[in-house]
């Protein structure tokens, strides 16, 4: 808190009033909190992945579903190795023009591998994970496909997770 | 809005609480906006049989005879994107 922060105008007043007016029932609210783990190791001897909404996927693989109503509930693997000419972004909801420029404004792919040659980062896993935030049912987000990537992620036994909306 | 919301509404017969949903999804969370786009997509649908071009009805006759209900409403919603996107004007911050 800075000495003037009262003064800061909220660039969205009311903005979860907003949410909850245009999509009634869309807000998760969970009574059970789940601290983040500590770090075992320190970032410079830790194997990272990355898990985000961006809606990058691999060119050539099954789009992601961004016209469906209640939205998709999958991921895809994204090799950590992947340059950004190998990849395109499926997502409706966000503006991707920067992105378009430089993937890494979203994805930060390359960069990762910046930090990993830098020493400041162990490594990373063979694959990031990727999926979209239009995701209407919360339920099935949290059953199949929060689980699905829990799961993958943990085949590839990173240390840390970075995770990162869009 | 939640899947639970949109069943009961479904159950009610609330079709206002439907549509809206379709309106907010098609319009980003602009309920006006969706409202739009979808007379966009219809206009969009029309012009090209102005001619009464000929056209492959055993496929669609095939294709709504053969598929399952959900693939068909899926389908309905992809071809109300690709009217739009045709339209070359595009509301939407990302892309299909």
């Amino acid at each position: 808190m800075t000495e003037n922060s009262d003064d800061i105008t909220e660039l969205r007043p009311g903005l979860w009033d907003t949410v909850n007016d245009r999509y009634p029932g869309s807000m998760i609210t969970k009574a059970d909190l789940i601290p983040l783990a500590k770090a075992a190791k320190p970032l410079s001897a830790s194997r990272l992945t990355f898990v985000s909404t961006s809606g990058v996927q691999r060119r050539g693989t099954m789009p992601f579903d961004t016209v469906h109503p209640v939205g998709d509930y999958t991921f895809r693997r994204v090799p950590s190795d992947s340059k950004p000419g190998d990849l395109e972004i499926h997502q409706l909801k966000y503006p991707t023009v920067g992105a378009k420029r430089d993937l890494n404004v979203i994805f930060p792919i390359e960069r990762l591998r910046d930090l990993v040659n830098e020493g400041f980062i162990g490594g990373l896993t063979d694959n990031f994970y990727t999926f979209i935030g239009y995701n209407m049912d919360a339920e099935r987000l949290e059953r199949t496909l929060a689980e699905d990537i829990a799961a993958a992620v943990e085949a590839e036994k990173p240390d840390v997770v970075l995770l990162a909306p869009a | 809005m939640s899947l639970t919301y949109l069943k009961e509404a479904v159950e009610a017969g609330d079709t206002e609480k439907l549509i809206r949903y379709v309106r907010l999804h098609f319009g980003d969370g602009n309920e006006e906006a969706g409202r739009k786009e979808i007379d966009k997509a219809w206009v969009e649908a029309l012009k090209p049989l102005l001619d009464v071009p000929p056209t492959d009805r055993a496929f669609v006759l095939k294709t709504l005879e053969e598929r399952d209900v959900a693939t068909l409403a899926h389908l309905y919603f992809h071809l109300h994107f690709y009217f739009v996107k045709r339209s070359g004007e595009w509301i939407h911050d990302g892309e299909l």
